[in-house]
């Protein structure tokens, strides 16, 4: 299955259209004892149906949104190393599928077959995310009724419309959206919000500790 | 009035900087998912963007060289392997030695193998 997602159809940049191989060719680093063969990064895969050889977590975000979320996570001073930004860019495709399996297994037990908004927050409170859970409902709410505005039911699915919209459209006007403390230290975090979007004051406190 | 929910449901949309489409993508490569409602879909997203800045902020914070100011590969595998929350990621940031580390170490094994 060949992917190729962004939303720019030219595009040959290799990061954009997901691989993160470059890292493992550089001549600096050679140990990887993960690797069983030399292409497990590749986004690529037309191996036939062998479904072994096709990991979950070969798909990624692109990586300029990964990097600017990082980006603004930090402090304005500090930078990031591109190897970094391609780990992230990983990362986030493990945590996805890490949750999306809890979620669903908890799904299956319960004999149903579609993953809910309820699978998702139980299964982030079970892996250890339950510091999301709280910010996370109060986002769904906002979300539902701006949803329920433009088709008049609240909880219909809007599917397809909600796809390639949100590509690059999400980087104007970034507000701080509420400051995450790690380790003690107070920063503030940039949410990508437009003048519009109501700011939610409760998410202020996002303890990471 | 249709007009301003049509205006307040495209803020809602820009209020995530992460496409959907293809959140939706990697959550259906997962074995066994057969459908994902809205709500799920949206929740991933959105808590994809709090796991991105809790990481990139816990291991900058956490960096073993703090005078350069700049997050590494290395910071990453190191918060993965003393975090709790993010030690679920060991297995895919394994700890890099540089190339010429490994051939010397390398070396010394035969070198003691070599002496009886």
């Amino acid at each position: 299955m060949a992917v190729k997602m962004d939303g720019d159809s030219s595009t040959t940049d290799a990061s954009q259209l997901g691989m993160t191989g470059e890292y493992m060719a550089s001549s600096h680093y050679v140990l990887h004892p993960q690797d069983d063969d030399g292409e497990e990064n590749m986004n690529d895969h037309e191996d036939g149906g062998t479904k072994e050889n096709y990991r979950e977590q070969d798909i990624y975000l692109p990586i300029a949104n990964v990097a600017r979320i990082m980006k603004n996570a930090v402090p304005q001073t500090g930078k990031i190393a591109k190897d970094a930004k391609e780990c992230v860019q990983e990362c986030v495709s493990e945590f996805i599928s890490f949750i999306t399996s809890e979620a669903s297994e908890r799904c299956h037990q319960e004999k149903r077959k579609t993953i809910n908004g309820e699978d998702i927050l139980f299964a982030m409170s079970t892996l250890g995310f339950d510091m999301y859970v709280d910010p996370l409902k109060l986002y769904l709410q906002k979300f539902r009724e701006a949803m329920k505005g433009e088709k008049g039911m609240p909880g219909v699915a809007v599917g397809e419309s909600l796809g390639e919209d949100l590509t690059d459209d999400g980087f104007a006007n970034p507000l701080p959206a509420g400051i995450i403390t790690a380790d003690g230290q107070q920063q503030n975090v940039m949410v990508y919000t437009t003048t519009a979007y109501p700011q939610i004051p409760t998410v202020q406190q996002i303890q990471f500790s | 009035m249709r007009h301003n929910s049509k205006h307040q449901a495209s803020e809602a949309k820009k209020a995530i900087s992460l496409p959907i489409s293809r959140v939706r993508l990697i959550m259906k490569s997962s074995p066994d998912v057969s459908s994902i409602n809205q709500d799920a879909l949206f929740l991933t997203t959105k808590a994809t963007e709090l796991f991105v800045q809790h990481l990139a902020l816990t291991s900058f914070n956490n960096r073993s060289q703090t005078e350069a100011n700049t997050l590494n590969y290395s910071d990453l595998a190191k918060t993965a392997e003393e975090s709790d929350t993010f030690h679920f990621l060991t297995d895919i940031l394994p700890k890099k030695i540089l190339a010429q580390d490994y051939l010397k170490s390398l070396e010394q094994m035969q070198d003691e193998d070599s002496d009886f």
